[in-house]
């Protein structure tokens, strides 16, 4: 039967990409700790992880200093670089499907902005919340995100009935110009100091963190990714429009707030630990999509594993290309994600109705 | 199977769009929604499907109240069909289809199972898109799109169907074929349909019952055959309507007039038409098309034509396909079939009657070709077996009024009556019974009216139009058979 052998095949393709994803992530993980400017042989790499992560020693004559780049240093900001890319990009894939906009990523509708905004209010006036501690940060950045989220949602409400994939994309922009005038407000009332700080920081960059920060996101980066990837279905479903998607069975309400909820977790966290990195969120799934195709189902998890490899990449050629000195790796995902975004959007207004 | 009470809502809650409407739908019914724009057909549809709040009233399906229900246990019971028809990204067929059974799935990982996946390929398969399964739902046609989609909703196994104009930007093939799987799914699984038809005559054709919305409350619910109500219709959709019946399904179809003020031409009739004839075929060419009314070979039935012709054929003529040999000798002539009306006879064409007439100022031409060697009693018992006379009269009258179908019937029998009497008065027998003779065995009548001035509802011997008719045949069927008999006797 054609049917089968076509479902065999498709099931066949998908195990490969899967396996094609992984290894890139694990390579990208191992590039990330193998270069830099003091090279460490890749079998001293992996006896240090297996030391520290099992507690076997292997071999015993490995210097203390690799172990301390190694550990302290390297291995946090590839785990976060992987953390932030991987949050952001599912992110973004949970945006575009639950705003049936292909153009739609944290960065372009709003979500980055108002998570920066939080951030920079918790760092600047060094607010604690009670009971919270250093997770102060990150939960002001993901409230932050969604009330910018919810804002930007409520323009699009009153400017135009449908949620036209252009309405969103400018009340978005519209957003980040607004937070961004109150973020150059909060940084030119403080001193020099904070205020080169602060710019730097809102470039983007995963260096210099630590596994504090790793700390800080994870457990919302497992949260959100656990309520996004239950939703696929009905992510799928959504692509038929909100009101096809009820007539299906599908809680559309409640789908919403959980995608959303899931979305601006991990926004919000990835801009508390790294920064506003820009068009991860919107390259990535639209590369997946060209892969697997539409469906959520394998969208949501690749979009997370390529994302997750490609920010360690970037964060690579962000530290190597004008060495010894470090551009912010939000310089180089905008270098690349900018023009992608055009190309989309032209694609888009040229061919009406063909959606990407 | 749907009940629904009192209900009243709208987009806004102070003013309401549907008012108080009340219906039932019995199970495996096929109910149709007709209304004109705005009259709140889409409203009323969407606070079925719950898509608006309805402001009072109650929606049942199967005795439970909509209101009650979560999306998911709807969805069990009641698929939507609309006519948008957009999905995102590059979904596939399949794809689409199986997001029917969203509301089936279980476990924690909610795939589709064994039996999901069987209901998937028979819908498909019903809806003919099994071919298309890989392919991108986009790059399909309107058609396929709505195939695919129904598919989808089939693939819900509804108890209730809704739907909202499925075949809107259907061509007339596809939309009957939608329209064809419907009724056949309707009655193989006694699906309830509630459908907005935009389309009165494909209602009519389709529905069980229709409901016609006007306004916000129903006007009218029942069978289709309160679509006969011409007034009704001409009220709610102010348009000019004529109800017909369907020639092959005993269904009401109806007809829509423009209001267009269309100058009639004031010629007179006997200047309106150009005759042209030799020995093989009389043929007059009106300027405009007139309304007719025959038992021609071809233009049978009530038409509008332009040209009538008379054949001659040979007394060997064997008849085996005469509208085909008919429609040849047209074209070859140059005469547009679908325009026109013919008859045959093998009577000399220079023996024709072309009768002009006046009658209290109404204008009427009247043709005829007659040859008696056929002559029947139409009253004696048996059957003549003899074949090939010559033998027939052929009737043309044409007439300046405007007559109903009812008035064509009987401006038919007015001109019949005058012919009969006409062969009494020449003592024309059947020779076969020695009696009088009513006619002979293939004659052929034909009315025509130029649809000018009055509407008379009546052309019978009581009527002008009536005895106008029957003086212009009489003289002519008289001279014309004299005619005829005369070049016989000679021989």
């Amino acid at each position: 039967m054609p049917s089968s052998s076509t479902q065999k095949f498709l099931n066949k393709r998908i195990f490969w990409v899967y396996l094609i994803s992984g290894g890139f992530v694990l390579s990208t993980i191992l590039f990330g700790l193998f270069i830099s400017s003091v090279t460490i042989p890749v079998p001293n790499i992996i006896h240090i992880i297996f030391d520290n992560v099992f507690g076997w020693q292997l071999v015993s004559d490995i210097p203390n200093n690799q172990e301390s780049i190694i550990w302290d240093i390297r291995l946090p900001r590839v785990l976060l670089a992987f953390s932030v890319g991987a949050s952001l990009a599912l992110a973004g894939a949970a945006f575009q499907g639950l705003l049936r906009n292909p153009l739609a990523d944290p960065y372009t509708i709003g979500v980055s902005s108002g998570a920066a905004l939080g951030a920079v209010i918790v760092i600047f006036f060094q607010l604690t919340i009670v009971g919270l501690g250093a997770f102060t940060l990150p939960f002001i950045s993901i409230l932050g995100g969604f009330i910018a989220l919810m804002l930007v949602f409520g323009l699009v409400k009153i400017a135009s009935r449908s949620m036209a994939i252009e309405t969103i994309i400018l009340a978005g922009i519209i957003m980040s110009s607004f937070i961004g005038a109150i973020i150059s407000l909060i940084i030119s009332l403080g001193d020099q100091d904070s205020m080169t700080q602060i710019i730097y920081w809102l470039y983007g960059s995963v260096g210099m963190r630590g596994w504090s920060h790793v700390q800080l996101i994870v457990p919302f980066m497992v949260v959100g990714m656990f309520v996004l990837l239950i939703h696929y279905r009905e992510l799928n479903a959504l692509a038929l429009g909100e009101e096809a998607a009820e007539h299906i069975g599908v809680n559309v309400k409640r789908g919403k707030y959980f995608i959303l909820g899931g979305a601006s977790l991990l926004t919000g966290a990835s801009v508390a630990v790294s920064g506003t990195i820009g068009f991860v969120g919107l390259v990535i799934p639209h590369l997946v999509r060209l892969i697997t195709g539409p469906n959520h189902r394998h969208v949501l998890p690749l979009s997370f594993l390529v994302g997750g490899g490609f920010l360690i990449i970037a964060d690579l050629v962000s530290k190597t290309i004008i060495a010894p000195k470090e551009l912010p790796i939000g310089v180089i995902t905008a270098l690349i994600g900018a023009p992608v975004f055009a190309l989309l959007l032209i694609r888009n207004r040229l061919g009406k109705g063909k959606t990407l | 199977m749907i009940q629904v009470k009192d209900l009243e809502g709208g987009y806004t809650t102070n003013r309401p769009i549907i008012r108080g409407v009340d219906f039932k739908i019995g199970k495996g019914e096929f109910f149709g929604l007709l209304g004109p724009n705005g009259s709140g057909k889409t409203t009323l549809f969407k606070l079925i499907t719950g898509s608006l709040p309805m402001k009072t009233g109650e929606i049942a399906i199967d005795g439970q109240l909509i209101s009650k229900l979560s999306p998911l246990e709807k969805a069990k019971q009641m698929a939507v069909l609309t006519q948008e028809a957009h999905v995102s990204f590059d979904f596939t067929v399949e794809e689409i289809v199986s997001l029917g059974r969203y509301a089936f799935q279980k476990g924690v990982f909610k795939s589709l199972s064994k039996n999901d996946r069987m209901i998937i390929e028979e819908v498909m398969e019903l809806a003919n898109v099994v071919c298309y399964r890989d392919t991108q739902f986009r790059l399909l046609s309107g058609g396929e799109k709505q195939r695919v989609l129904l598919a989808k909703a089939l693939a819900q196994q509804p108890k209730v169907l809704l739907l909202d104009e499925p075949t809107n930007h259907l061509d007339v093939k596809h939309s009957f074929y939608m329209l064809d799987l419907l009724k056949r799914w309707q009655r193989e699984h006694k699906l309830t349909i509630f459908a907005i038809l935009h389309d009165l005559n494909v209602a009519s054709l389709y529905a069980d019952r229709v409901a016609l919305l006007n306004k916000g409350t129903f006007q009218k619910v029942g069978g289709v055959d309160i679509l006969r109500n011409e007034q009704q219709l001409e009220d709610v959709y102010e348009v000019k309507v004529t109800a017909h019946s369907h020639p092959h399904v005993p269904k009401p179809q109806l007809l829509m007039t423009p209001n267009l003020e269309e100058p009639k031409a004031k010629k007179e009739l006997n200047e309106s038409f150009k005759l042209e004839q030799n020995e093989g075929f009389i043929h007059l060419e009106f300027d405009e098309p007139l309304r007719t009314i025959s038992n021609s070979v071809i233009g049978e039935g009530i038409q509008w034509l332009k040209h009538f012709c008379n054949f001659h054929v040979n007394k060997n003529y064997d008849g085996g396909d005469p509208i085909d040999d008919m429609e040849n000798w047209m074209s070859n002539w140059g005469i547009p079939t679908e325009l026109s009306a013919g008859m045959m006879t093998a009577v000399q064409l220079e023996d024709m009657v072309l009768v002009n007439k006046t009658e209290h100022g109404m204008q009427l031409v009247v043709m005829v070709t007659a040859g008696v060697g056929n002559a029947v009693d139409i009253t004696s018992s048996g059957m003549d077996e003899r074949i090939n006379q010559i033998g027939t009269i052929n009737t043309m009258v044409f007439i300046d009024a405007h007559l109903t179908d009812g008035a064509l019937v009987n401006a038919c029998t007015s001109a019949t009556e005058a012919k009969t009497k006409a062969l009494h008065d020449l003592g024309v027998k059947d020779p076969f019974t020695n009696t009088h003779a009513t006619g002979t065995s293939t004659d052929s009548i034909l009315i025509g009216v130029t649809q000018r001035g009055e509407k008379t509802p009546y052309a019978g011997s009581g009527t002008v139009v009536g005895k106008a008719i029957g003086n212009a045949v009489y003289e002519a069927t008289k001279k014309a058979t004299v005619k005829s008999k005369s070049r016989l006797d000679r021989r």
